[in-house]
């Protein structure tokens, strides 16, 4: 048996349905429409201890849910899922020793004192013996460079260093499943690679399966090799990013530095522009390969210099919204 | 209960950090609670008594149903503003933690400045015992001891109870100012000066009657029964039903967007 295992899990929400205007309030004010709003409906998936998952899916589809399901902060309506044997909300106390949750939106740490004294108090709610907590807590001041910040009232730091301290806050007990939801929203690029290789050493020394939610494919790509994506509340894909990339990466961009003209026509260019230096082309790989390309360039010019580039990850996530209509 | 007092202690600090809001929060919470003195001063300056009932009576009778209130302002205010707690989402977090959930709300947030009203209650008190003329014995300072204690316990249910509510609707919901505000305002009084209704509603309902009428009536002498002295035990079996409430609420959480 893997060590989280998912099966066919559904949650609805009875939400009121409101119209916008002062007229519509007072109206359901007394009387309330509730529509169902189905979040998450019949998932299914098991993920084996140390991996790093990234769950993927546009606003709304119904990650967020998943992850409270699987941390036991609701209940699913039906289907269940289990987690190194236990099922979250009927051993919660037991449980969540295990588990370490970061929500990118939201703080755990107290607004007004140095993240130090939360620390503490986490020592004492977690029952960490003092020996261990004194070496986890240097430990992660060191791996996530948190000396100089981690005696300033927090509402003092930057959401970069909030962030650096959330992380360890939700490590100080040394959980074997750690969830990241949205972790690098609204940081900038040095503090989202800070904890983007914190968080692949902690998967790679301590072996803790992650599961990262983030709309930063950056995030992703750099951490995950195995995503899943959800849609409307079902999975539409789970499988390795490698895969996914190739199968949605078809256009490529070549450009060639060249000062001889160059007269060319194939199918599979998709377009062909002329530039200072030399050719931009982007090509459809389905219907010609880069070398093949190349081959017939070289034979009819010089060729001084290449370069080639892909899609990047984002327009294939748009690609792929797309494609699966969410 | 060590993480209680300690986070107790995080929130004084918080409340510290902003050192001129709390000294004049401070002081408008001693005026405020003047004022509530001041109707009761004001009233027996016209009357006597109340049905029976001297100014320090009722001042005790007072003293207590304030303390007891102002207690659970201070020490769970997390479970006063539940409502709080669940509309900023934060209740997930206390999900994630290994303790017990009620204990974790109570650490959730306090409100020191309330403590000035905490503080005049017992001043009131005080004066209140100072003037009355009482045949202090063992049974009467336990009687006195269970009647605070009880009054902190039946707010402490009157606030779960409603923070139960708040699962169920997100938002806090001003009815239960009536059971708290209402019913403190009418138990500031001895019960016996009400209606029979009422009477009945402060018995059964929500026992205030066994936190200040009668267990006040043997503690003045007005009443030798002995059974007067423990009614505030029963108060405990009002705690049950909120207590059990609150968990069952819990079972219906949905949680907010993030």
């Amino acid at each position: 048996m893997s060590f989280i295992e998912v099966k066919q899990i559904s949650k609805t929400f009875r939400v009121a349905k409101k119209k916008s205007g002062l007229k519509e309030s007072i109206k359901s004010f007394f009387k309330r429409e509730m529509i169902e709003v189905k979040a998450v409906e019949d998932i299914s998936f098991s993920i084996e201890k140390g991996e790093i998952v990234g769950y993927i899916g546009p606003n709304g589809a119904g990650k967020s849910t998943t992850i409270k399901i699987l941390s036991g902060i609701l209940l699913p309506d039906s289907g269940e899922c289990k987690v190194d044997s236990m099922t979250p909300r009927k051993n919660r106390v037991k449980y969540v020793k295990k588990i370490g949750v970061v929500f990118g939106q939201r703080s755990q740490l107290w607004w007004d004192i140095p993240a130090e004294d939360t620390f503490d108090l986490l020592k004492d709610m977690y029952e960490i013996p003092e020996e261990e907590y004194i070496a986890t807590k240097k430990d992660l001041i060191e791996k996530l460079n948190l000396q100089d910040i981690i005696n300033i009232p927090v509402r003092q730091l930057s959401l970069g260093q909030r962030m650096r301290c959330e992380i360890a806050a939700s490590l100080l007990h040394n959980p074997e499943l750690l969830f990241l939801d949205e972790p690098t929203i609204g940081l900038d690029a040095v503090s989202k690679q800070v904890v983007r290789d914190f968080i692949k050493k902690l998967n790679k020394e301590k072996k803790t399966t992650v599961i990262l939610t983030s709309h930063d494919m950056a995030d992703i790509t750099s951490l995950a090799k195995r995503v899943i994506l959800i849609g409307k509340g079902h999975v539409l894909y789970d499988g390795s990013l490698k895969k996914l990339q190739n199968q949605y990466e078809t256009e490529k961009y070549v450009s060639i530095k060249t000062n001889d003209k160059l007269d060319i026509r194939k199918k599979g260019i998709k377009q062909k522009t002329k530039t200072k230096e030399g050719y931009d082309f982007i090509i459809d790989s389905k219907e010609i390969s880069i070398s093949e390309l190349l081959n017939i360039i070289s034979k009819k010019i010089k060729i001084d210099d290449i370069e080639i580039d892909h899609e990047d990850i984002d327009s294939i996530i748009v690609k792929l919204y797309e494609d699966y209509k969410i | 209960m060590k993480i209680y007092f300690e986070s107790l202690a995080m929130h004084l600090k918080g409340e510290l950090e902003y050192r001129v809001n709390f000294i004049l929060s401070f002081l408008s919470q001693i005026l405020v609670f003047f004022t509530y003195y001041f109707i009761i001063l004001a009233l027996f300056t016209k009357f006597d008594h109340i049905k029976g009932f001297t100014l320090y009576e009722v001042l005790l009778c007072f003293s207590i149903i304030q303390f007891g209130f102002s207690f659970n302002e201070v020490f769970a205010r997390g479970i006063d503003h539940f409502d709080n707690l669940i509309i900023r989402g934060e209740f997930d977090r206390l999900l994630l933690r290994p303790r017990n959930i009620i204990l974790q709300v109570l650490c959730s947030d306090s409100d020191f400045v309330k403590s000035s009203r905490l503080i005049q209650a017992i001043i009131v008190l005080i004066i209140a015992l100072c003037h009355l003329s009482i045949e202090w014995s063992l049974l009467r300072v336990l009687t006195l001891l269970l009647m605070l204690v009880s009054s902190c316990a039946i707010f402490f249910g009157i606030f779960l109870a409603a923070a139960a509510y708040c699962f169920f609707t997100v938002q806090g919901l001003e009815v239960r100012n009536v059971f708290t505000d209402g019913g403190k305002h009418m138990a500031q009084y001895p019960i016996g000066i009400f209606k029979k209704g009422f009477v009945w509603f402060f018995i059964f309902v929500i026992p205030y009657a066994f936190v200040n009428y009668y267990p006040l009536l043997y503690f003045i002498g007005k009443k030798e029964t002995i059974y007067y002295a423990f009614s505030p035990l029963l108060v405990g079996l009002f705690l049950i039903p909120c207590i059990l409430l609150f968990y069952w609420g819990m079972k219906r959480y949905t949680s907010v967007g993030s």
